[in-house]
């Protein structure tokens, strides 16, 4: 017997669970779903400082937990570790399997799966993943207690979980493909001025080397086109996010980079679907963003479900 | 924690994991892990799935440091498959670990 709700949401970060705080204020029957516990990548930030109303910075676990406590207060419920094993999102009544047991419906479903860690693409990478390389310094940081590590990557997230990783590494060696930093110039000043921190610029990733665990890095030096290999106890991934769209593959067309197009109110074709976070097509991927995708995305689902169910 | 998951040290590895008569699924967690958080109640689901015919076992990484640098884990959450005192199977990591999958892959080693 399948459960039937006003409104499910797919994804516990920011994006769908600021649209659960705004439907279940509206009274709409609300569910989020989510492969993990909630707070999407936010959980696994050790550190934000940019989100409004934290003027003395908070941990991405505190964030993210506040979130949930939050939504769960006004009545949505939240299923966390749950897979997603079934699904049928392109008519009026939605439908979603979890865990191959439990069926879910509603007339108006919220796609705000998030992104992964892009993975670099390079020889070796698969093998050592849980052997010495890693996409998440909250999670594995503490592997690398006095040990020289390296991370790949120029923007923000390299840079700042590098200044992270400096409470447990003796060294992190910072490898970038170009000639300066993308990230925010105050993290990029506070990161070489650590002593920890070593920076090598215009290298790339060639190739990840070892036994059983990772011991060598192999990089070009896009200048000289000269291959080094490097001594590595553990090798971190920050070279971008990519979208988590699986679901909507047959359902709605996905622009270049497998990201959803939507109107300014959330919109998808498919009436009563609506895409919220960084799933969407946009410039800028920040928890202010996707928080405003998801409470927009709440507001026109309130609207359709109400108008038909006359 | 479910009835058909233990929780071992270090000094049991010998005993638990390569003498084992049955196929042991190995959990390399630690604490402040939102992933290991997350798989928690499917390593349940599925030792309650396989009990009798499989062995769930968890080990805390942070006190097992030295284990967890021989078998080359620097991961958690690292689940680690062994059948007749040895390693078999991938090894599964990180957040992406599903059920259904954790499910698949004890079945094939039970082959």
């Amino acid at each position: 017997m399948a459960e039937k709700y006003d409104l499910i949401i797919v994804g516990a970060g920011p994006a769908g669970l600021a649209a659960a705080i705004y439907a279940a204020r509206a009274r709409m029957k609300t569910l989020v779903v989510d492969e993990s516990i909630p707070g999407g990548q936010v959980k696994t930030t050790h550190k934000v400082s940019n989100y409004p109303g934290f003027p003395e910075d908070v941990s991405g676990k505190d964030l993210a937990a506040a979130f949930a406590a939050q939504a769960q207060r006004f009545g949505a419920k939240i299923a966390k570790a749950v897979e997603i094993t079934g699904h049928d999102l392109g008519g009026p009544e939605k439908r979603l399997v979890l865990d191959e047991e439990d069926e879910v419906t509603a007339p108006a479903v919220i796609i705000a799966t998030g992104a992964k860690p892009r993975e670099l693409g390079v020889p070796g990478e698969s093998r050592f993943r849980g052997r010495g390389i890693s996409y998440c310094a909250t999670c594995d940081g503490a592997y690398f207690d006095g040990k020289d590590i390296h991370v790949i990557g120029g923007g923000n997230s390299a840079v700042e979980e590098s200044l992270f990783l400096t409470q447990f590494a003796r060294s992190v060696t910072i490898v970038h493909q170009f000639d300066e930093f993308q990230a925010e110039p105050a993290s990029v000043q506070e990161a070489r001025a650590n002593p920890k921190i070593k920076v090598l610029l215009s290298h790339e990733p060639r190739g990840f080397h070892g036994e059983k665990s990772l011991e060598r890095l192999e990089v070009e030096d896009l200048k000289t086109k000269e291959r080094k290999v490097l001594p590595t106890d553990g090798v971190f991934i920050f070279v971008g996010m990519t979208p988590r769209t699986d679901l909507l593959k047959d359902v709605v067309p996905l622009a270049k980079g497998g990201y959803v197009e939507t109107s300014e109110a959330m919109e998808t074709a498919v009436p009563g679907l609506y895409v919220a976070g960084d799933v969407r097509v946009k410039r800028f991927r920040q928890i202010t963003t996707a928080v405003a995708d998801g409470t927009i995305a709440a507001l026109a689902a309130q609207k359709y479900v109400k108008e038909h169910r006359r | 924690m479910s009835d058909h998951v233990k929780e071992i040290t270090a000094q049991d590895y010998e005993r638990e994991v390569l003498a084992s008569k049955e196929p042991v699924v190995l959990d390399f967690y630690s604490t402040e892990c939102p992933p290991c958080e997350a798989l928690a109640p499917k390593f349940d689901a599925v030792a309650d799935a396989f009990a009798g015919r499989a062995r769930f076992l968890k080990i805390f990484r942070q006190a097992s440091r030295e284990l967890a640098t021989r078998l080359g884990v620097t991961g958690s959450p690292t689940l680690v498959f062994f059948k007749g005192g040895r390693e078999v199977g991938e090894r599964m990591t990180g957040e992406e670990i599903k059920k259904s999958a954790l499910k698949a892959q004890v079945e094939s080693i039970l082959e």
